[in-house]
């Protein structure tokens, strides 16, 4: 007899069905991941009850952690599928879509909301034309390792995911849109939007609504230091905020 | 700028200044039951002897502390439960809620034990008397004591981790090293605060 794996899958077939648990086994691969082994449901969609059904449907793109598409809930804890490699998981493995996002199906979710936040903390580098502005001014050693650490954030969801403050019946903007607006209120060029940054997390939503929890720094798959950007925000915001009742 | 940002602000800053420093200064002279019942009803009498006393418990503590717990309770609703999540930072999260609504509780039961329901018995001014006797009592006494306990170690426990994630919410402590600074001295004021409670509590116990 070979060996074998076990996925326990929380399937669900459309926006509006209810979900189900779906259990699948699989011949055994020596260091196979969640993607490869949702690869060999998907060619052979036969659960443990011998019965064919639909393959699994999930989303997946780089498969080496810089994408961030394949981020789901394994054994209770978000992360990368390409990255959880099945020697190091617990079995049965337990196989969930993110719960903080609009489902699609089975495993595939909708982020349009990080990608929102992203859009109102103005996460880019404004520029008013196409001319040539010269050569920008020489960063520090410091500030482009900050910097770079920053930038490594792949929008997968996982900080949010964590977060009991995150939730579909609210707005709040969460760790990576908080951390990115760091990230672009320190570039030489994008600061010049500082203040409207500042302002978008001074509203409903924003940096406020931030619990101090942490799990966002515990889930983090890049080690991104997100409770430093929100406390660095915080006191971007907390110096707004003495601005505006004494300077304004 | 919106009124939700400033609330949250001015509910970080209420639970610090002034509503953490009158807990500090309160636990102080509760120190003074050591002192025996003439000297400790001297020092309660005097404060309340000062003709703005009930105007500074009215605008330093009554309303800041109204403000923090109300839109505190409404805070707690804001949040879901990540139980996969087993963090200490997370357990400290929800350990600050729910010691929000127990000292809540306490404060309640606190103020009409000591304050209003001596006022309207008529017997105001013997303090050291009354609390004494009410941990004494027979019938009632081992539930004053338990509340008591809870609630005092309840307080300070919410203050301390309070101006731990002040110091995250308000930009004084950045990196995670000065977090973790600011976290070893919030458990050092627990047990600070608890050890001057308990001491306290232990002169009429």
């Amino acid at each position: 007899m070979t060996d074998t794996v076990t996925f326990k899958i929380k399937r669900q077939d459309s926006k509006s069905s209810s979900s189900y648990w779906e259990t699948f086994t699989i011949p055994y691969v020596p260091n196979s991941n969640v993607i490869s082994c949702l690869m060999d449901i998907q060619a052979n969609p036969i659960n443990a009850k011998g019965e064919e059904v639909t393959p699994v449907v999930w989303e997946s793109n780089c498969l080496e952690e810089v994408c961030g598409t394949c981020t789901m809930v394994i054994n209770g804890k978000v992360r990368q599928s390409c990255s959880a490699l099945v020697d190091q998981l617990e079995k049965p493995i337990k196989l969930e879509p993110m719960s903080k996002f609009p489902l699609v199906r089975d495993l595939v979710v909708d982020r349009t909301r990080m990608f929102s936040a992203l859009k109102k903390v103005q996460a880019w580098v404004n520029a008013d034309g196409y001319h040539d502005l010269g050569p920008g001014g020489r960063l520090s050693q410091e500030h482009q390792e900050t910097a770079y650490k920053l930038s490594e954030c792949m929008t997968c969801g996982c900080c949010v995911e964590a977060c009991p403050q995150y939730s579909s019946g609210n707005n709040f903007l969460g760790a990576a849109a908080i951390s990115q607006s760091r990230l672009f209120n320190m570039h030489p060029t994008a600061k010049n939007m500082a203040g409207e940054r500042l302002d978008t997390l001074m509203q409903e939503g924003g940096i406020a609504d931030c619990g101090n929890a942490q799990n966002c720094v515990e889930a983090c798959p890049k080690s991104i230091p997100l409770t430093e950007s929100i406390a660095e925000m915080g006191r971007q915001v907390s110096d707004k905020l003495w601005h505006n009742i004494f300077k304004a | 700028m919106d009124s939700h940002f400033l609330a949250r602000r001015i509910h970080s800053l209420t639970g610090i200044v002034p509503v953490g420093l009158f807990l500090v200064y309160h636990l102080y002279l509760q120190l003074y039951l050591h002192s025996g019942a003439e000297v400790y009803n001297k020092v309660i009498n005097g404060f309340y002897d000062s003709p703005l006393a009930i105007w500074a418990l009215v605008i330093v503590v009554y309303i800041p502390l109204f403000f923090h717990a109300f839109f505190g309770i409404r805070l707690i609703f804001e949040s879901s439960v990540q139980p996969s999540y087993t963090y200490f930072s997370h357990l400290l999260f929800w350990l600050q809620r729910i010691s929000g609504i127990g000292v809540l509780l306490f404060i309640i039961a606190h103020v009409w034990n000591a304050q209003l329901g001596p006022w309207i018995a008529g017997t105001w001014g013997t303090h050291f008397e009354h609390l004494s006797s009410g941990f004494s009592d027979p019938d009632s006494g081992m539930i004053t004591k338990a509340v008591y306990l809870l609630g005092t170690l309840g307080a300070v426990f919410h203050f301390s981790n309070g101006l731990n994630t002040f110091c995250m919410t308000w930009g004084i402590a950045l990196t995670p090293k000065s977090q973790i600074r600011v976290r070893i001295f919030s458990i050092f004021l627990f047990f600070i605060l608890a050890a001057s409670a308990l001491y306290a509590l232990s002169a009429i116990w």
